[in-house]
């Protein structure tokens, strides 16, 4: 579904991101994990065409100046030109770190937004799904967004990127500051989406042990490239993943 | 008395025309320079529409005001695209469209084109009349204004907060990039932002004029009046920019009934001076009261 091919990014003449090649298989829940600084939100924001906007502003400002090379194939076409809302428009949905819920609107409002790109009838279908999996949303869905918990947040941020109907969804650090009981919730709901709807998910995270179990298939990242690859079972095997990211 | 009723009317007024320079400065982060002069052309263009073609006052009316939003939407097409992001240039490039435009007006001898200039513009009042209420005389275009203005507030209140345009114009205001996510465009925004900002700069214009006769130098006022509403109120707040207008509509009101006329100008830069020392970032801006949790 997607393939990411010869990937480069550079901030001025720092690289970001090395010649990652990378695949994300139809109805799969993909895995990239990496330390800070290894390029994961990078990865992230150039599969989702926000790297385009990000360079738009810093030529503006006269700030650092961005360049990305390779290709991004979706569906079919190489999209490493398309801007971030036709992107969207095709399925490809982000979920960002740090969640980025709108802070003065509420639950509700959060939702509605997310589902911009949605006919009502899907809107609708799709409300009461996100309900569905996240009971405790439905209850607070009048209370302002910047006034949830951190954990409620990223249940709306998932939420919100839901209704915006997707085909791949980009989960960038779901997990970021968030309690082991939190971590396992959103983590067992994450496989359920994918069972559920058949979305392909491409998560990335710092911490691997909650995220291990759910995927199919894992990148490790580092600085900027991609070092290893292969299904949950090959790299859990492999002494160097085990010792980084299992502290075992 | 007579400070409580026309207090609110010029308080309206003041909203009114802060009303369109906000919502597009929240959305797209554009102080709109042109909006005064966006004001005043409605102004004209309804006149001639009137005058010169010999329209109905309602077809002129809603003629005008569809030629400003396309305008609006075209100086954000044409001009503004290229210098997003760069803030001092979106002021001099929708200052310039501003001179243009009230400059251009007043301009004499091209085809004969006399310019808008002297005493002879005139809109006619909606109803004419007056009435009295608690024993204050009043006129029933100033009635208009303020159920005019209560209308066009609630309609936008609705419009923002119930519609899938308005919503998606509140996303881009509140985070643009998450709104660029969910497939929001952010150009498309500010086109929609614009336009409906200069259509309500219009409808300002069309409300607000029956009052006096229409001069291009009230497109400079209007700006400036704009600003300090919105300046004081917290830019890019819309409940800020209403609550500022009452404020300074009963400030002004009340300084020209103690201490005349001259000192409404006063009022209107020593509030701004105030409000800049005391709360930099105006009475509702945004304070970071919510910050990110982890």
């Amino acid at each position: 579904m997607l393939e990411v091919k010869n990937l480069m990014v550079f901030y001025e003449n720092a690289i970001a991101i090395n010649n990652v090649n990378m695949t994300c298989k139809k109805g799969v829940i993909t895995g990239a994990f990496g330390a800070n600084s290894a390029g994961k939100s990078t990865l992230m924001y150039t599969i989702s065409g926000i790297m385009l906007d990000i360079k738009k502003k810093e030529e503006m400002r006269g700030g650092e100046r961005i360049t990305v090379l390779g290709s991004i194939n979706y569906d079919g076409a190489d999209i490493i030109n398309m801007k971030p809302s036709e992107r969207a428009k095709k399925g490809i949905i982000l979920c960002p770190e740090r969640r980025r819920i709108f802070p003065e609107s509420s639950a509700l409002e959060n939702l509605k937004i997310g589902g911009y790109l949605a006919t009502k009838t899907q809107a609708k279908k799709t409300l009461e799904y996100v309900f569905t999996i996240f009971p405790s949303l439905k209850e607070l869905q009048g209370r302002e967004g910047g006034f949830l918990s951190g954990g409620e947040q990223q249940m709306l941020a998932i939420g919100r990127a839901l209704m915006a109907q997707p085909k791949l969804l980009l989960l960038d650090e779901p997990l970021l500051g968030l309690s082991p009981r939190i971590e396992a919730i959103l983590a067992r709901t994450v496989k359920e989406i994918n069972r559920e709807i058949g979305i392909t998910i491409l998560i990335t995270e710092q911490y691997a042990r909650p995220i291990f179990p759910i995927i199919d298939y894992g990148y490790v990242l580092e600085n900027g490239g991609a070092v290893l690859e292969g299904t949950a079972k090959e790299l859990m095997e492999n002494p160097d993943v085990k010792s980084a990211y299992f502290g075992l | 008395m007579d400070i409580l009723i026309y207090g609110t009317v010029n308080s309206i007024v003041l909203a009114l025309i802060a009303v369109g320079f906000t919502l597009v400065y929240g959305v797209s982060r554009i102080p709109n320079f042109a909006h005064g002069a966006l004001y005043v052309l409605v102004g004209f263009l309804t006149w001639s529409f009137i005058n010169d073609l010999k329209i109905n006052y309602l077809l002129a009316v809603t003629l005008s005001l569809i030629i400003s939003a396309l305008l609006g939407a075209i100086i954000y097409r044409w001009v503004l695209i290229r210098l997003r992001g760069m803030a001092t240039s979106e002021i001099i490039a929708s200052f310039a469209v501003s001179l243009i435009i009230l400059e251009g007006l007043r301009m004499q001898g091209i085809g004969g084109f006399k310019g808008f200039i002297g005493p002879y513009y005139i809109l006619p009042p909606f109803i004419e009349g007056k009435m009295r209420i608690v024993g204050v005389l009043i006129d029933f275009q100033r009635l208009i204004i303020i159920g005019g203005g209560l209308a066009i507030v609630l309609l936008l209140w609705i419009f923002t907060h119930h519609t899938k345009v308005g919503l998606s114009l509140r996303a881009i205001a509140q985070d643009e990039r998450a709104a660029l996510m969910l497939g929001i465009d952010s150009d498309r925004a500010a086109v929609i932002a614009l336009s409906i900002g200069s259509a309500l700069a219009g409808l300002a214009a069309v409300i607000i004029l029956p009052l006096g006769n229409v001069t291009a130098e009230a497109g400079y006022k209007v700006l400036i009046d704009a600003i300090a509403v919105c300046i004081i109120g917290g830019l890019g707040s819309w409940a800020g920019a209403v609550l500022a207008s009452f404020v300074l509509g009963f400030a002004m009101i009340i300084s020209t009934a103690l201490f005349g006329a001259v000192w409404e100008k006063v009022v209107l830069v020593g509030a701004i001076i105030l409000i800049l020392i005391l709360r930099p970032s105006g009475l509702l801006g945004k304070q970071k009261e919510l910050e990110e949790r982890v």
